[in-house]
């Protein structure tokens, strides 16, 4: 439980700069994710059909699981990085007693709340938008579990950058592929078989398919869920290790 | 005198580089004691070491008797620590920063806002409380920070380089500071590479190169070593020559076989017995 609460001390920081700074972070959260949605869904799906739901209706979800991914991990990593290389602000968190699960915890709350911000919010335009779309308890558990993984793989990379051109470099050779190719806006039916396999290795594929489902009702995916919970084990505990390496 | 630290044969290594190579030295309470070296010494290896921030290959290091290696826990809630480079969230106000430490520091939270507001107040932080940290000048930056590491009211605060780039105004108003700190009854360990703040600051004085300690003692002590009064002449080729003496008697006496060569007789400096000691009359400290 201590762990928990210190998580809370550690986060508490950039929870206010969350409330210092509402209105940008709003922004640079929810401009991206509209785009797609107006761009993709109005734009080129207008009218089509993929899996027997309106293009719009199929593609939400999609977008909603890049935000879990996107907006929790650009934050995360930028701003670990930003306080580990250039304010050196990580040492203070060690001289101040906090083990390294509450770092890497504090660390992770604070993306996600940004994203579970940016993701309620492209829930409930997506409710009104279609009638194919609900509300539920399954959708928002998924989505929070989704979040907590991509914040935690953004600590990891936090914690593994030295500058703003590795960030900026993981950015464009995982998280940008992965925002596309991950049935987010397109079937995957539509592609290979050994290019769907290669897919269904990423943590991504099998956020959509979670959230997809449980938005729209269709049968959901254990086994996505078991491997996304997979992922989260494994960034935390890696994490959890290059905290405890990048104390020296 | 109780001491609040103890560093027995202190050993770290990065790869094949040993920063900081069997150090011993103690840090009295209610002192100012003074790490003084140049740039690569190993002052930062050190103070990070004592601060728990940085693992030892061997020796040990002990805060107010707790093993750092065994009680570090303990040993973190006596220590307060500003570092080399303003560690504070640079996008939030000074307020925000020292309430965040505060909270860290596991303050009951019905007493931060007191805590934060007394303590910005003996430093006298007030009228910048509500400033971004960006918005302010270096020399406010860093007393910031410094109120931030003592918000737990620690036992010993440890400053790394506290002027190091500062203006002259800055750094008399940080050497107030920590005066008024000490004399509040906290113990400052600092590093520094000006000689001047070392004479000025530190009751004693440690002198690190090349990561060994090659003196310790009190100002006087260390003029003691090589002799308390310097003769400045330059030899037959021009070259910057210096002699110590025990007394200006002495001294005198030296001068006097200079003939018409030009000569000054003054005072024995740190900076003096850092060349002396180390050998190295080539490499001056700032």
């Amino acid at each position: 439980m201590n762990v928990i609460t210190d998580s809370f001390r550690v986060a508490w920081i950039d929870f206010m700069f969350i409330k210092r700074n509402i209105i940008v972070v709003l922004l640079t959260s929810l401009v991206t994710p509209l785009l797609y949605i107006v761009a993709f869904g109005y734009g080129f799906g207008s009218g089509a059909t993929v899996e027997g739901f309106d293009y719009i209706a199929f593609m939400i979800p999609g977008v909603i699981s890049i935000s879990t991914m996107t907006s929790c991990f650009n934050n995360v990593a930028t701003k670990v990085m930003i306080q580990r290389t250039y304010y050196q602000s990580f040492d203070e968190l060690f001289l101040c007693s906090m083990k390294p699960t509450s770092i890497v915890l504090g660390k992770a709350w604070a993306g996600m709340v940004r994203s579970i911000i940016s993701c309620s919010i492209l829930y409930t335009i997506g409710l009104f938008i279609t009638d194919d779309m609900h509300l539920t308890l399954q959708a928002v558990g998924i989505i929070l579990v989704c979040c907590l993984t991509y914040a935690l793989l953004g600590v990891v990379a936090g914690m593994l950058s030295n500058s703003h051109l590795t960030m900026t470099l993981f950015t464009t050779l995982v998280i940008t592929p992965m925002s596309f190719l991950s049935g987010t806006i397109f079937s995957l039916d539509a592609l290979p078989d050994f290019a769907q396999y290669i897919l269904y290795a990423l943590p991504l594929t099998h956020s959509t398919d979670c959230i997809r489902s449980a938005i729209l009702g269709t049968e959901f995916p254990w086994i996505s869920l078991a491997i996304i919970i997979c992922y989260a084990v494994a960034f935390i505990i890696i994490s959890r290790h290059v905290v405890v390496k990048g104390r020296h | 005198m109780n001491r609040i630290v103890e560093v027995n044969n202190l050993v770290v290594r990065f790869g094949d580089f040993t920063a900081v190579n069997g150090i011993s030295f103690d840090v009295k309470e209610g002192e100012i004691f003074g790490f003084l070296g140049p740039n690569g010494a190993g002052k930062t290896t050190t103070i990070r070491t004592i601060t728990t921030i940085q693992e030892y290959d061997s020796g040990s290091v002990k805060i107010d008797g707790h093993d750092i290696k065994t009680e570090y826990l303990e040993a973190r809630k006596l220590i307060g620590i500003a570092q080399q480079h303003i560690s504070l969230d640079k996008d939030l106000t000074v307020r925000q920063n020292l309430k965040h430490h505060a909270i860290l520091h596991k303050i009951p939270r019905k007493d931060i806002d007191r805590v934060v507001k007394e303590t910005a107040d003996i430093l006298e932080l007030g009228e910048f409380m509500d400033h971004k940290v960006m918005d302010l000048s270096g020399g406010w930056k860093r007393k910031a920070a410094i109120v931030a590491a003592i918000i737990h009211n620690p036992k010993i605060l440890l400053l790394d380089e506290p002027t190091a780039g500062l203006d002259t105004r800055s750094r008399y108003m940080l050497w107030d500071l920590v005066r008024m700190l000490n004399a509040r009854g906290t113990t400052i360990f600092l590093t520094t590479h000006y000689i001047e703040e070392a004479e000025s600051l530190c009751d004693r004085v440690a002198i690190i190169n090349h990561g060994k300690l090659v003196a310790i003692g009190t100002t006087d002590e260390l003029r003691d070593m090589i002799g308390k009064v310097a003769v400045d002449t330059t030899d037959d080729n021009g070259k910057r020559m210096v002699r110590y003496f025990e007394t200006r008697e002495a001294a005198k006496d030296f001068s006097a076989t200079l003939g018409e060569r030009m000569f000054s007789v003054r005072r024995t400096t740190l900076e003096d017995v850092f060349l002396e000691i180390t050998g190295e009359s080539g490499r001056k400290l700032q």
